[in-house]
């Protein structure tokens, strides 16, 4: 059987995006007094869809990576509005990162900040991580677009 | 004196769009806070800070003629616009679509810039034929 190729820095963006994916269904943020317990996730109301992008960030880049890996037969674009694909990872990763840090600052008294938030910031952090391992694997990732 | 071309209509949007977001990010964004306030910053003023860089990246290299290097991190100046306005138009989504109460004036500027960002950014390609839209 023919192994299947995936590169490291597509395996940390595979597993970060899984992560990012089950983690936005976690605790986002949570209260509890006494005996009253709410949690709220990425996906809870007041929180969809502000919350929500970066597990949607992690989807799509672990999709994109799959579908590169497990499925040579479909055909994507080399390159989406200009940019490739390598760029388009580094600039979601960045959003995640910058959306997830900017969750973690935010004060939110009452209500604590619960694992599915810390689980999402570090899964973004992968995502960047590996989207610039990506760029290192792909030195030539990089090509003016044609005029 | 050298020529100096007047602002195109992309860079026009993006840099009202940007002046516009920052001033208007001191204004309600939600119940009696701005997008500064406890509570929503810094995850409100991404929106006005992405507009910000936007607007001074094509005012300073438009009208105080200061030069940046021609790409950064392998990212040309046209494509670093075009991703950042991308992503001020995603969040300007987000916040649209989520329930966090009375939107006010501020939280309504933040949203139509962020779009007008994106808008911005996607008329710039094509008056610089950069071939990335069409």
């Amino acid at each position: 059987m023919d192994k299947l190729k995936v590169s490291t820095a597509n395996l940390v963006i595979l597993v970060a995006g899984v992560v990012m994916l089950i983690a936005s269904f976690l605790d986002f943020n949570k209260f509890k007094y006494a005996s009253l317990h709410t949690s709220y996730t990425a996906w809870s109301s007041h929180f969809f869809l502000i919350a929500t992008i970066p597990a949607l960030i992690g989807a799509v880049m672990g999709a994109h990576v799959a579908i590169e890996a497990f499925a040579p037969g479909v055909r994507l674009p080399d390159r989406l509005l200009g940019l490739s694909w390598t760029q388009i990872h580094l600039v979601l990763g960045f959003q995640a990162t910058i959306m997830m840090l900017a969750f973690l600052i935010q004060d939110t008294k009452p209500l604590d900040k619960g694992i599915g938030l810390y689980l999402m910031l570090l899964a973004a952090i992968a995502l960047l991580v590996g989207a610039v391992l990506r760029m290192q694997e792909q030195p030539s990732g990089y090509t003016p677009p044609s005029l | 004196m050298a020529d100096r071309q007047p602002p195109t209509p992309g860079e026009i949007v993006i840099m009202v769009a940007g002046a516009l977001m920052i001033v208007f990010s001191f204004l309600h964004f939600a119940g009696n806070t701005s997008a500064w306030g406890t509570g929503l910053f810094p995850i409100a003023t991404l929106l006005p800070v992405y507009g910000l860089v936007m607007a001074l990246q094509i005012a300073l290299t438009k009208f105080a003629s200061v030069n940046l290097p021609g790409s950064v991190l392998g990212f040309t100046w046209e494509q670093l616009l075009l991703a950042v306005g991308a992503m001020a138009g995603l969040m300007a989504i987000g916040w649209l679509l989520t329930d966090y109460g009375n939107k006010q004036i501020g939280a309504w500027i933040e949203i139509l810039g962020g779009i007008a960002l994106a808008v911005g950014a996607v008329m710039l390609q094509r008056e610089r034929n950069t071939g990335a839209i069409g």
